[in-house]
Formats: C-alpha cells, structure tokens, sequence
C-alpha cells in the first residue's frame, strides 16, 4: 500500500513539473552502478584493469550527477531572474533553460570536469593506468613527466608475456615423496 | 537578435520537449551525437587516424543509444506504462477513465495546453481525416466541459504516471541494454568502415602455446 502511494505522489508530482535534470540524474546514477559492476564482472580482462577501469567509469558517472543538477539548477534561476515580471513567461523561460542547461552539462561541462578531475583522483587513490590503456592515448602525445632514462628501463610488453620452463620441467625422478637436498 | 534569443527561450514547443521525457532524452543524445564527434575532431593535439576513429566510435556509440531508445524504449514503456497505471495503480481513477490508450490523452493535453479557448474550440469541430468524425465525438462530456474552461484540468496524474514510465524505461535502456548492444555491433560497423585493422601479427604470435 505504502508502495502504490509513493508511486501516486511521485506520478502527481512529475506531472506537475518534470525536470529535465530528474532523468538524466536517473540514468547517471544507475550507470555509476551498472557499468562498474559489468566491467568487474568481466573475466577476460586482468584485475588491475578491470580495477581501474570500474573506477573511472564510476567517478564519471559521480562527477556527472551534481553537473546536471547543478547547470540545470543554475540555469533555471537565471531564467527566473531575468523574467521576473511575467510569471507564466519565467515559468517557461525556466524549463527551456533548465533543458538548455543540462544540453551544455552533457556536451561541455561533464567532458571538461572530467579530464581535469578524474587524473589527479586516481593519482590519489594511487592508480594508474594500466598499460593497455596507456596505449588508447593519442600517439603524438608528449609525457613530459617521463624521463628518458626510465623509458629505457621499461621492458616492452611482449617480452613480460614469454612463458620460460621451470627447472622442475628438466628434473627426471618422481616429483613425489620425501626429498633431501637438491632439486 | 536579442529578441530571437528571447523568444527561444520563451518558446512553448521548447518547453513541451523540456517537460517530455523521451523527447528531452532523444534531444540530448542527438546533440550528443553531433557534438562529441565534432569536438574531437576539431582537436588539434590528436593524429587524424586517431580521431577518426574515437569520432567514428563515438558516433557509433551515440546513434546505437538512440536507435535502441527509440525503436524498443519509447513504443514499449510509453504504452506499457499507462495501461499498468490505469489498471494497477490508480485503478481507472485519477483521470485515467477518460483516456483509453496514452495516445488519446497526449491529444487531449496538447489541446488543453492551448491558452485561448477560441482555438480549443475551432480544432473540436474539425474533421479527422481517418474517419470523418469531428474531434469533439473523441471525448466524454467531462473533458469537452474541461476544454471549455479558462484553465482546464490536465490531469496530472496521468502525465505523471508516463513520464515516471519513460523515466525508468530511458534508465533501462540507456544505461543498461544500448551499451550492451553498441558493444556488439561498434566493433564489426568499424571494422566495416575500415577504421579498426585486425590484429597485429605480433599479438597473434604471443598467444602461441609455448608449451608444445
């Protein structure tokens, strides 16, 4: 009963005013948990990968929450401000803008925020890229952090994947029971 | 120019797709859609081969979203979703026993969303094309007394029940089916488009078993 008269107030209240920051909030918030948990769920990938990818998918998605809400908000208020002498006017210059502001949160704000942010938050959790996805980044790209010597000292990717045999792989008596010394 | 700004901010379709779910949503990732690619390939600090391809994927990405949304979300949880309000939730009350398919009352609001009483009236007596009847025989005498008012009752409870409908069907489809699906078909459509080389020689010797 407590359930269909939630459902009824949420209904009378969206049909009174639904925002547009209420949807795109939803989807962000069940992407921040959705997309995380398929990519842990992932067995292919290593975990160190699959760690630092949930992580960042996550931390998008929790940047993007207040980034809607936030310009939606902001922009809403403006319109209100700067129509304040109609009413039903400002009332439709807010939800214009409102709809206008979450438009700019998805195409600028959230990409900005994000590459600004993201970095040092992983840096500081202390994470870091995994190879494979140091390899997605642009080719041209300068590492200026990086010096010379400890690029050197870098063994190429492949190299850490050769299987070498193990000793016991040579040894010809039984690998079984007790053994004194030696192999 | 300023008069043009203000009357797109002020505009009445803009605000009808604003307060619209699958509309506001459809819009967004449409501008999505445009806006992403061309942002990257306007960068100047990326190799062509490379943006063309995270363009490419991004639209990909995008377009896969809104064709998900809009031939499997909207048909299914815009109708679903009134027809189980009105027969579950609200019980044929509240308004839903004016309205027989979510359709007939999204006529019925964008008629009472008109301010001028004049015109409500003029579109009642027209004709439908379908089947010559005038548009006033569409509705019962409660909701033809409604649109004769300065302010007529636009039931809220139906719209919102829709909108709570398309709300959590945008939340199903764009955060959890369109990735699934984009996931499939973003990797042949590039490889189509000639964007993604097969794999490297090198990589497909790695996994040779060293073993044998």
């Amino acid at each position: 009963m407590a359930v269909a008269d939630l459902i009824k107030k949420t209904c009378k209240s969206l049909g009174e005013n639904n925002k547009p920051t209420y949807v795109v909030m939803a989807i962000a918030a069940v992407k921040g948990i959705c997309r995380p948990a398929f990519t842990m769920m992932d067995k292919t990938e290593n975990p160190e990968t699959k760690k630092y990818t949930a992580l960042r998918e996550g931390l998008t998605e929790v940047i993007a929450i207040p980034a809607y809400w936030g310009c939606g908000e902001l922009a809403g208020k403006l319109a209100k401000k700067a129509f304040n002498s109609d009413k039903a006017l400002a009332n439709r210059a807010e939800k214009n803008l409102m709809f206008i502001g979450v438009c700019t949160a998805a195409l600028f704000v959230i990409p900005a925020l994000c590459s600004v942010a993201i970095k040092p938050i992983m840096h500081k959790i202390g994470l870091k890229a995994p190879e494979g996805h140091k390899n997605e980044e642009p080719k041209n790209l300068q590492m200026p952090a990086e010096s010379n010597q400890t690029a050197m000292l870098k063994t190429p990717a492949s190299f850490n994947k050769i299987i070498y045999p193990k000793m016991s792989t040579f040894t010809s008596r039984p690998q079984i029971g007790l053994r004194v010394g030696g192999l | 120019m300023i008069g043009a700004v203000k009357s797109f901010i002020t505009s009445s379709q803009l605000a009808n797709i604003a307060q619209n779910t699958t509309q506001s949503v459809a819009a967004e990732t449409t501008l999505k859609s445009i806006g992403r690619p061309g942002f990257i390939l306007i960068d100047k600090d990326i190799d062509s081969d490379t943006k063309q391809y995270a363009a490419a994927k991004e639209f990909l990405y995008q377009a896969t979203c809104l064709a998900v949304y809009m031939a499997l979300i909207v048909p299914v949880f815009k109708k679903g979703g009134f027809q189980v309000a009105k027969k579950y939730i609200f019980k044929n009350t509240e308004g839903f026993e004016h309205f027989k398919d979510v359709k007939e009352y999204m006529y019925y609001r964008k008629l009472a969303d008109n301010p001028s009483v004049n015109n409500r009236m003029k579109t009642l007596e027209k004709e439908r094309l379908t089947d010559k009847t005038k548009i006033r025989d569409k509705y019962n005498t409660t909701l033809q007394q409604e649109l004769e008012k300065k302010d007529p009752d636009k039931f809220a409870y139906v719209k919102g029940a829709v909108e709570l409908s398309n709300i959590i069907g945008s939340v199903l489809g764009l955060a959890i089916l369109a990735p699934q699906v984009s996931h499939a078909f973003i990797h042949p459509a590039l490889k189509l488009l000639g964007l993604e080389k097969k794999k490297d020689k090198t990589e497909q010797t790695d996994k040779i078993d060293t073993k044998a």
